[in-house]
């Protein structure tokens, strides 16, 4: 399958963003890392031109909740991602916060999947539980 | 009139700047007083001198941290520049500026040099009488250094790629590299003046499992691309990786190399020196920890040999540090050397053969590019991979090479990409670490080793 991947914003917080990539081709994805600093419209260029299958933004700085809001609009202008697995994680609030404010909010904002400061490996493992449970998508990794 | 000054007379006609005067700056640094230049200081002191970090927006609480510094017995003054002055934003800087020095908030992360002017900068480097060095991050810094050196700053860190790779994802690499040639090419004017100007590389990079052969690679490349424009001063820079046996093999190569290839290229009249920066990964947040690591890292400089060691402070995992204790991390540091003595001299023939081999491998692939000059070669191998910097967030960057810790901390090249590490240096490197992990858990191992002060 393939993912495209990023840091939203103006986010330069390159390390995390580095391992997910590595973490993903691990794990057998087909991976197109649009890197750090990158912006809403650049993600879903991408997966149109990519045709990918997973959305996968990151971020660290915390600036993803200014973001997240514009996301089902912005979506909604581009055709044909209705199939389209949105996956968000990192720090996802500038300051502190609870997963069960934040989780919500985010899947209010479109997202089919949330991880809210969870571990690498642990998210992945969400994602391919999430992949799985999908009947139509539960093809070649 | 030269096509260099006719640039200059461009880049100073910025509506930011106080009219520059040329005549009256070049007749300033002919006469400047030699204790303000630390190309003099490195000539004649036999110590490790100490350099703290730090820069605040307003005029008077930079000059309350700068005699914080001189009580603390510092011997280079820093001066830290603000993130919008180094993305060339003046108008944002200024505004900023005002709103600090209304409200006695600070609204800039450094000085904003370009917006308080040389004239005024210039009293308070003399008044201190201290050699101040210049530290920001910017791509394109020529206004900035043309201030700065009319100030009386005669210590310059940066360069194309060191002030790049690590800071930006799309400035154009190639404007960088024109754009340090002249800074290049003012120090080295300025350098006929006085004691020459002393320029700086910015070892650390990313500060994120870099190996040593990378960072040794980049430094003598910008050591060359301004030993070449004419400055006679230089200092190469790499910071604490960990292993103390890495750091001090690292020290000799990086020394023994640079003398080489200065000779080599016909600038071998160029004074070299190293600086070591204390540990730039991530901190702990335990302040107590904080002060060790530090304390660590002053011994490690001192077996390295350096000639000037950057500071970090116990504060360094929650921001910018007060004045208070930045300048109680000088102190300490003084200290500590003070009472490093009888150090024995020690390396590991082995591990600094390969080292040395694998650099002069890179350089040759280097220089083996078909451009014409050698800020081209540099640039064409960034851009194919033959250097590549472990977590560079920049497009141009290849991102294959991958690294983690043996079990001694030394950090070990196990994916090498396009870089030409020679195979049996590779295997050495590999043969260090447990490969036998799958990618999973070698991810969790460089997560891990990324983190290993805190």
């Amino acid at each position: 399958m393939k993912v495209v991947t990023g840091v939203v914003g103006n986010d330069i917080h390159v390390v995390a963003n580095r391992l997910i990539d590595l973490s993903l081709k691990a794990r057998g994805y087909e991976v197109f890392n649009l890197g750090v600093n990158t912006y809403l419209e650049e993600f879903f260029d991408a997966v149109v031109e990519t045709g990918a299958d997973i959305l996968l933004i990151s971020s660290l700085n915390g600036e993803a909740e200014g973001w997240g809001r514009e996301v089902k609009a912005l979506k909604a202008e581009y055709k044909g991602l209705d199939d389209l697995i949105m996956m968000i994680g990192g720090n996802l609030t500038v300051g502190t916060g609870s997963a069960d404010d934040i989780v919500p909010k985010y899947k209010n904002y479109g997202f089919d999947l949330v991880c809210h400061q969870i571990d690498l490996n642990t998210g992945l493992d969400m994602l391919a539980d999430f992949i799985q449970q999908q009947p139509a998508k539960s093809t070649a990794l | 009139m030269s096509l260099l000054q006719e640039e200059r007379e461009i880049i100073l006609g910025n509506e930011y700047v106080e009219a520059f005067d040329f005549a009256e700056v070049e007749e300033f640094v002919k006469n400047a007083n030699k204790e303000l230049f630390i190309s003099h200081h490195f000539k004649h002191s036999n110590k490790m001198l100490v350099q703290p970090r730090g820069g605040f927006p307003t005029y008077n609480k930079q000059f309350a941290l700068n005699e914080f510094f001189v009580n603390a017995n510092v011997d280079v003054l820093p001066l830290t520049i603000d993130s919008n002055t180094r993305l060339n934003d003046y108008s944002t800087a200024a505004r900023m500026l005002r709103l600090s020095e209304e409200n006695d908030v600070d609204m800039l992360n450094g000085y904003p040099l370009v917006n308080h002017g040389y004239r005024t900068t210039r009293k308070m480097v003399t008044h201190f009488n201290k050699p101040v060095s210049l530290r920001h991050g910017t791509p394109d810094a020529r206004l900035l250094i043309e201030q700065a050196i009319a100030s009386g700053i005669f210590d310059i860190e940066g360069g194309p790629i060191t002030y790049l790779l690590p800071y930006s994802k799309n400035f154009p690499l190639d404007k960088a590299f024109l754009y340090w040639k002249y800074v290049e090419q003012v120090c080295a004017n300025y350098s006929q003046l006085n004691e020459p100007i002393n320029r700086e590389s910015f070892g650390p990079l990313t500060a994120t499992l870099v190996p040593p052969s990378i960072t040794i690679v980049i430094q003598l490349l910008e050591m060359l691309l301004s030993l070449q424009e004419g400055v006679k001063s230089f200092s190469v820079s790499f910071a604490q990786q960990g292993s103390m046996m890495q750091d001090i093999v690292t020290g000799h190569v990086i020394k023994k190399l640079a003398r080489h290839y200065a000779e080599q290229t016909g600038c071998g009249d160029a004074s070299i020196h190293l600086v070591y920066h204390q540990w730039m990964g991530a901190f702990p947040t335990d302040q107590n920890f904080a002060e060790q690591l530090i304390s660590v890292a002053t011994t490690v400089a001192a077996m390295v040999g350096a000639d000037k060691i950057i500071t970090k402070t116990k504060q360094e995992a929650a921001g910018i540090p007060t004045k208070e204790a930045n300048a109680e991390t000088v102190a300490n540091t003084q200290y500590s050397l003070r009472i490093l003595n009888g150090l024995p001299n020690i390396t590991d023939p082995e591990e600094e053969e390969i080292l040395t081999a694998e650099v002069m491998a890179i350089m040759e692939a280097v220089f083996n590019d078909p451009a014409d000059t050698l800020w081209r070669k540099v640039f064409n191998s960034i851009k194919n991979g033959i250097i590549d910097v472990p977590f560079s967030p920049h497009i141009i960057n290849h991102n294959e090479m991958i690294t983690i810790r043996d079990a001694n901390k030394n950090i070990r090249i196990i994916k090498r990409g396009n870089v030409p590490i020679p195979d049996r240096c590779f295997a050495y490197e590999k043969a260090q670490c447990d490969l036998t992990k799958d990618t999973t858990s070698i991810v969790n191992d460089i997560i891990h080793d990324i983190g290993i002060m805190q």
